[in-house]
């Protein structure tokens, strides 16, 4: 990687996250014990602490107290006593990484930045609470936390991962988070603070008011440190946001140096005028979907979906179309139900497009391999799990390879159309028992799968779940995309709740396929030149 | 139980492996590798994780990566850390990279004995063709 381009990313992290910055409050404050009878509260009587938060502290750019310096304003400390007790070597390590910060900062990298870095950079986060789990979305790079208050223990213990592995209890109103196997490779902030892999973060969430989160850290590694430090800030609701937007640090690096190129035919225009959509012919007929009886409902009355899903998908992630097995890439039944006839209704553009993206030279162009969230449809067959979560407003949707989809459930209108995201702006409602959710705004970059299948950013996408027995859903998905196809289309697929527990797919930490992929492209188009 | 002999009962299938990106764009059809050598280390990590292998082929070691499952679909097949000894010696049947560097997806894996290790990297959730 060339130093100018870690020049570039360092410089529009700090131009971001400056950008994102608001005001000056004092960074700590003292926590109220005890319950306040003005909070709003769930129906089980727990503080709510649903809704859109940031952080009010300058913490994400140095825990302690800190003068300014380029790209970071300068800010009081939010640890108790100030200071951070380091054991002699490690206040020496932590000297050596503000040193080399500019290029050290495991964040200039895009990789995921640990608990506690993450509740405080200064980006809006969402909380989704169930008597059973809380679950947290971050607007950086769609990572997320799914922190169970059930009190069951974790199926897989000792699983290291860079955002830990949470578990909530309740203590009165405070909502307690003990965080565990953290690996020894994230940052407390922009200046060197560090741990290493015998960190216990024990967090402690307090609602001072209706607005007001007062956010404790409790570090405890015995390693790095000579006693347990705390943190303490206040996050803040942002009335002002009625959805988080996205900021995908690995895909804004690799397409503002050139690793990830625009496909001028499907990606959403830079300028000029975007091209207006035709109104494409309708489908054809679909069979009728039918919910089924007996379903575990919610207090609300609503299907519970909640839970972990495994989609088998008829190996939709090699071709929406019947495929056969090409030496590793799998067979494919098959998944389109309109057309009848299973084939996808391409323009020739489109389909002459899909067929040279399986050649594999084009391996390298796939969004996913170079780890980018997958999109929709295809997160939801990827074989790959997801969980959702459900709550009276929302369907959450995480998928284990650290991205998200939010759903309101309130049909509100989508975001304006100049915004185009990577999985595009969700909006659902309940038809009965089944859940529609309509999505729109999608930024053309994605895949529909490992074959190259087309999606361009002109694509309206219709999905239903339809739970039609206990733990099982048909997911249906109607695609009307008037750039690569001549009319709607749509894929049906069973998906299966299942008894795992999500873990942590950090993916581009150690993506050595990627520069194979290149090799062959590059290969490829060295080639080219030379017949030229 | 030996660690080994634990290992041979441990199964990764194919069904659990993420695939990411496109495994026939990456290996070559037309190069099928053979080898026989120890582990020098198990990398566990994502997207993949990685068996490293030293090889020798006529006095000269080269050390070969070997494409695995994703961190997390080990730990879901009972796997742990540690559970791949460096010097353990290990059969590989395998596709090199096109790029022809010295990496292989894996078609299988055996003890000297005979007893398997695990199947390859290659994505396999898709269902065959009905």
């Amino acid at each position: 990687m060339s130093f100018w381009f870690i020049r570039v990313r360092w410089a529009l992290l700090g131009l971001f996250l400056l950008t994102a910055f608001c005001a000056n409050m004092p960074a700590q404050q003292i926590s109220r014990p005890g319950t306040t009878s003005s909070l709003p509260r769930l129906a089980d009587g727990k503080p709510n602490f649903q809704g859109i938060w940031q952080v009010r502290a300058r913490a994400a750019y140095d825990l302690q107290d800190h003068a300014a310096r380029q790209g970071m304003p300068a800010g009081k400390s939010v640890v108790e006593g100030g200071e951070i007790p380091y054991q002699p070597w490690a206040a020496a390590k932590k000297l050596e990484n503000f040193t080399n910060r500019q290029k050290a900062d495991p964040l200039g990298k895009c990789y995921l930045p640990g608990v506690p870095r993450i509740m405080y950079m200064e980006l809006p986060f969402q909380i989704f609470q169930t008597p059973d789990e809380i679950a947290v979305t971050f607007e950086w790079s769609q990572v997320f936390r799914l922190i169970h208050t059930s009190g069951r223990p974790p199926l897989h213990d000792g699983f290291e991962s860079w955002m830990g592995t949470s578990r909530g209890r309740w203590e009165g109103d405070t909502l307690v988070v003990a965080v565990t196997d953290h690996n020894d490779k994230t940052w407390f902030d922009m200046a060197g603070n560090f741990h290493s892999d015998a960190l216990k973060v024990t967090e402690r969430y307090n609602m001072l008011d209706a607005d007001t989160i007062q956010y404790e850290a409790t570090m405890e590694d015995p390693k790095v440190f000579t006693k347990s430090w705390k943190i303490s800030m206040p996050l803040v609701r942002q009335k002002n946001m009625d959805r988080l937007m996205e900021y995908q640090c690995q895909a804004e690096a690799e397409e503002a140096s050139g690793a990830f190129e625009r496909d001028p035919r499907t990606w959403y225009p830079q300028s000029g005028p975007v091209t207006p959509s035709e109104t494409l012919p309708p489908g054809g007929n679909l069979a009728a979907l039918k919910t089924g009886d007996n379903l575990r409902r919610t207090a609300d009355g609503k299907p519970d979906l909640t839970g972990y899903y495994e989609s088998t998908a008829g190996g939709a992630n090699y071709g929406l179309e019947r495929h056969a097995r090409d030496f590793l890439t799998p067979a494919t039944r098959g998944v389109v139900v309109d057309p009848s006839d299973g084939s996808l209704p391409y323009k020739p553009w489109a389909r002459a497009e899909r067929i040279n993206r399986e050649l594999p030279y084009r391996g390298y162009d796939d969004p996913t391999a170079h780890c980018f969230v997958a999109g929709v449809p295809r997160g939801i067959y990827t074989p790959s799990p997801f969980q959702i979560i459900q709550t009276p407003g929302y369907v959450v949707l995480l998928f284990e390879r650290m991205a998200w989809r939010i759903i309101p459930l309130d049909n509100r209108a989508h975001i304006p159309d100049t915004i185009r995201l990577w999985q595009g702006d969700s909006v659902g409602h309940w038809e009965g028992d089944m859940l529609v959710v309509d999505t729109a705004n999608l930024n053309g970059r994605t895949w529909l799968n490992e074959v190259g299948d087309v999606l361009s950013y002109t694509a309206h996408v219709v999905e239903r779940f339809v739970p039609t027995a206990d733990g099982k859903v048909t997911y249906r998905a109607t695609v009307t995309d008037p750039i690569p196809y001549t009319k709607p289309w749509t894929i049906e697929i069973p998906l299966n709740r299942g008894k795992e527990e999500l873990l942590e797919v950090a993916c581009h930490e150690g993506n050595g396929d990627l520069q194979h992929l290149k090799d062959v492209r590059d290969e490829y188009r060295a080639q080219q030149k030379k017949e030229k | 139980m030996g660690i080994i002999n634990r290992l041979a009962i441990l199964t990764l299938v194919a069904g659990s492996v993420f695939a990411h990106h496109s495994f026939t764009a990456e290996f070559d059809q037309n190069k099928p590798v053979k080898m026989t050598g120890k582990v020098t280390e198990m990398e566990w990590s994502n997207p993949h994780s990685w068996i490293h292998l030293d090889v020798e082929t006529n006095g000269k070691v080269v050390n070969w990566a070997l494409e695995t499952g994703a961190a997390n679909s080990l730990i879901r097949r009972g796997w742990k850390k540690g559970d791949l000894p460096a010097g353990t010696v290990l059969l590989v049947d395998g596709w090199q990279a096109r790029n022809g560097s010295a990496t292989a997806n894996v078609s299988s894996i055996t003890f000297p004995d005979g007893k398997r290790l695990f199947a390859g990297s290659s994505n396999g959730s898709a269902e065959p063709s009905k």
